[in-house]
């Protein structure tokens, strides 16, 4: 097993690269107590919008903290934003799909408008006005992504068990007297999930990038949480200090290339038409 | 796509970070040419083909109307004021309005009229001469337009015209603010006979009936120094000297104000002498252009302040309700800070009514923090080991200055006695707006700009007023200060205003639920070569006090 697992990473680097990139951020996040020099949300206003030095690694901001602090706690809020809005958006629309695809007939039919309905609104804009109505803060900003998410994940789902319920083990399982709901979750669903896993790990990024978009327009968690789009936004005020926007940028920027290396990996490896090519 | 073109802009802006960081080092090598280079442009605009000075203002929004009777905007005063007059004026951005076209004028005894004669020889700049009648055309048109300045004139019952040059206000109350009233710019006093002409009225009707819009918003019509030729909208504006001006003009033939949005813009083109006076500039970009000698950098108050509001009703506000708390909370904060959030020449006011004002006592004391006496207080008023308390704050910003970075200063100071601050972030249209105004906040923070320069649009803090009431204080809670806002209202005499107004900021000082933290500064920066650049709340800029060297 750990053979395999290692042959797996030297053959696939696009894989390792995502994998170490994301695992660097995750571990970061977990030791932020540990890591982080200075208290992410203390102020001293007698260092405001000091250069990146010795003893700020990435410089100070507007009220003198510690941006190098900020952004390795800032990924507890990044991180657990992106990975729990694709676990549970994942999981919501894994299952509706499944529904959805196996029952077929109308409920297939009303299942799926209405989530096409809810994916025919802008998903910026949906998930602004539910962040509006409900107020902002880290869990509605969650949820509203998880809204706006889950149908993409449902529609995949379903046209791939289209496909897989026809298969001749369903029909077996069907034979043999198993209830649908055992059909369901032991046949149907495990033999689909490749594609879903494949599509959640490109979208962590992408989360993370959403999540941030709504901080950068106010609406994501609330000030002083060091939060990576929240710290962006704050950056734009001050233009000609790189390092106040900057260094949460490139936190971003890298956690989502890393999340999309995973994804394209692990399409690589799962997909049998290209899985010949290793 | 959408989130490709998220990643794409948050990519951007790394690459554009990187690259301002590339430029940081080099920038001040390159300063003493870009110097020279501004020196020598800058004689080349002085001397047009005319052989007259031009002066070319940045300013950071364009406007929705130049008409005198619809502007209620922050830069269309700057533009009215040069091409208009008002009967009164601000010469100064700190003291009182001072007679303008207006020779002597006398209130009654009761202060219910007002009896003015207007200076001889005025013209407007059609060659018309200005009667009493032009002045009361203009004020009861903008009176009847029911636009957005028209309260300004809703304490003038009527205005009568007995002579050419008499000009007799009658008032439905007694209005200690009136003069400085007529000086916004929504009272200029127009050219009847122009406006009359391109469908203008005064009627009670004139919402409706009025056409002149249209035309003013490209073209003046009034006595002023300057005439409006050319207006881009969102570009740019002309102004040139009006040859018929009948008082001392100065020797800058022709103003170029164009909009400028951005702040680094803006500093870019002044440094470069593309322009005379930039009006946005910020704390960043000022310290771009601090060793370039052909520029000052004025940093000044404006009379927009930032405040903290503390609910007195218990139900809404909880512990800040308590007057002792709120005494704590005044002692906890670290004003001196604020106004380094705030920038360069933020100031502390002393108590409701801003540094610059008549009548106002200065600012609050350097050294009024003590967290010692806050934890006293606290101690008295039960919360001995402090309390959680939500702080809402919405979307808005005081004039560049985020009220979240407001809130997160607060938090900080008020989590050294103790009080722990969750800060809320409340959309504006999503709910802070009306919870606002109809009371609903506990514990805010938020910003107040002053609709007409006079120290009584502060009154509205006090019990019974406006922004009283937002905070749940009624009348009858502070029966004495609900009197003085009497007592302000009626006192027409500027000392006996001022005494009253001294005697209400004494007793808001260490009372009632606001407190103001911090006036946001302006930023102006101009080329050395003019004489009278400053900051001024009325008319963001008086371009008819700039002179060329």
């Amino acid at each position: 097993m750990g053979r395999a697992i290692r042959k797996m990473f030297k053959s696939n680097y696009l894989l390792t690269a995502g994998v170490i990139i994301c695992l660097f951020w995750i571990i970061m996040a977990i030791l932020a107590p540990a890591v982080a020099p200075y208290d992410p949300v203390a102020q001293d206003l007698g260092i405001r919008l000091q250069a990146p030095s010795g003893a700020h690694l990435f410089g100070t901001d507007n009220f003198g903290r510690d941006i190098f602090s900020r952004v390795i706690y800032g990924g507890r809020y990044s991180l657990l934003a992106g990975l729990l809005t694709v676990v549970i958006a994942g999981a919501i629309g894994t299952f509706y799909g499944a529904i959805a695809g196996y029952v077929g007939g109308q409920v297939d039919n009303v299942m799926m408008r209405f989530s096409e309905m809810i994916l025919s609104f802008p998903s910026l804009i949906l998930a602004m006005i539910i962040n509006a109505v409900m107020g902002s803060n880290l869990f509605n900003t969650m949820f509203a992504l998880i809204i706006v998410a889950w149908p993409t994940y449902a529609r995949l789902m379903r046209s791939v068990v289209l496909s897989v319920r026809e298969n001749e083990y369903v029909t077996a399982s069907e034979g043999l007297g198993a209830s649908r709901m055992r059909i369901l979750v032991r046949e149907i669903i495990p033999n689909s999930i490749s594609s879903v896993l494949i599509m959640a790990t490109t979208d962590i990024g992408n989360q993370i990038l959403m999540f941030s978009t709504l901080s950068f327009l106010g609406l994501g968690s609330a000030p002083p949480t060091p939060e990576w789009g929240m710290m962006v936004s704050d950056g734009v005020d001050y233009f000609n200090k790189f390092w106040v926007a900057g260094f949460p940028g490139l936190a971003i920027f890298t956690m989502a290339v890393g999340a999309n290396f995973i994804g394209d990996g692990l399409r690589d490896l799962l997909d049998p038409r290209l899985r010949k090519q290793f | 796509m959408k989130r490709k073109m998220m990643a794409l802009a948050l990519g951007l802006t790394m690459v554009l970070g990187i690259a301002a960081c590339g430029g940081g080092s080099s920038a001040p090598a390159s300063s003493s040419a870009a110097e020279t280079k501004a020196a020598a442009e800058t004689e080349a605009a002085g001397e047009s083909a005319e052989g007259g000075n031009t002066v070319v203002v940045a300013m950071g929004s364009g406007f929705s109307t130049l008409d005198p009777g619809y502007v209620y905007e922050k830069y269309p005063p700057m533009i009215v004021n040069a091409c208009y007059e008002t009967l009164f004026k601000f010469y100064s951005n700190d003291g009182a309005a001072e007679p303008n076209l207006v020779d002597t004028y006398e209130f009654s005894e009761d202060g219910l009229t007002l009896t003015m004669t207007l200076k001889d020889g005025i013209v407007f700049a059609s060659g018309n001469p200005m009667t009493s009648a032009d002045v009361a055309f203009s004020i009861n048109r903008c009176k009847n337009l029911q636009g957005n300045p028209s309260f300004i004139a809703s304490t003038i019952e009527s205005i009568e015209t007995p002579d050419d040059k008499t000009v007799i206000f009658h008032m439905n109350q007694v209005d200690s603010a009136i003069l400085s009233k007529l000086t916004y710019s929504s009272m200029s006093v127009l050219d009847s006979e122009v406006v009359k002409a391109q469908g203008g009225t005064d009627a009670e009707d004139a919402a409706t009936a009025d056409t002149a819009q249209d035309y003013l918003n490209t073209t003046s019509a009034g006595s002023g120094m300057y005439v409006m030729t050319s207006y881009i909208p969102d570009q740019e504006i002309v102004l040139e000297k009006n040859a018929n001006y009948w008082g001392q003009a100065t020797n800058v033939d022709k103003f170029i104000v164009k909009i400028q949005p951005d702040s680094n813009t803006q500093m870019m083109t002044l440094s470069q002498g593309d322009i005379d006076v930039a009006m946005n500039m910020t704390d960043d970009t000022m310290a771009e252009l601090a060793g370039n000698e052909n520029i000052t950098l004025v940093n000044a108050p404006t009379k927009t302040v930032g405040f903290l509001m503390m609910n007195m009703d218990e139900a809404i506000g909880g512990p800040v309700s308590n007057p002792l708390v709120q005494q704590a909370i005044r002692k906890a904060m670290d004003y001196t800070g604020v106004q380094t959030i705030c920038g360069e020449g933020a100031v502390t006011p002393y108590s409701i009514i801003q540094v610059g004002f008549m009548g106002a006592k200065g600012e609050r004391a350097a050294d009024y923090q003590n967290l010692d006496e806050a934890k006293d207080l606290l101690k008295q008023a039960g919360y001995e080991n402090g309390f959680d308390v939500d702080l809402v704050v919405t979307d808005l910003d005081m004039e560049g200055i985020a009220l979240t970075d407001l809130a997160q200063k607060v938090k900080d100071d008020l989590a050294q006695i103790g009080i722990n601050c969750n800060i809320v972030s409340s959309a504006w249209a999503a709910g802070y707006g009306d919870d606002y105004r109809d009371g609903k906040l506990g514990f805010t923070v938020m910003y107040w700009g002053t609709d007409y320069n006079d120290p009584n649009v502060q009154l509205e803090f006090l019990p019974g007023g406006v922004v009283g009431l937002r905070a749940g204080w009624t009348a009858d809670m502070d029966p004495e200060l609900a009197g003085l806002f009497q007592a302000a209202m009626e006192a027409t005499d500027d000392a006996d205003r001022t005494a009253v107004l001294e005697e209400i900021q004494d007793k808001t000082y260490e009372n009632g639920p606001f407190l103001m933290i911090a006036q946001a500064p302006a930023h102006i920066g101009y080329n050395n070569r003019l004489d009278g650049v400053a900051v001024s709340d009325p008319y963001a800029l008086d371009l008819t006090l700039i002179n060329v060297k």
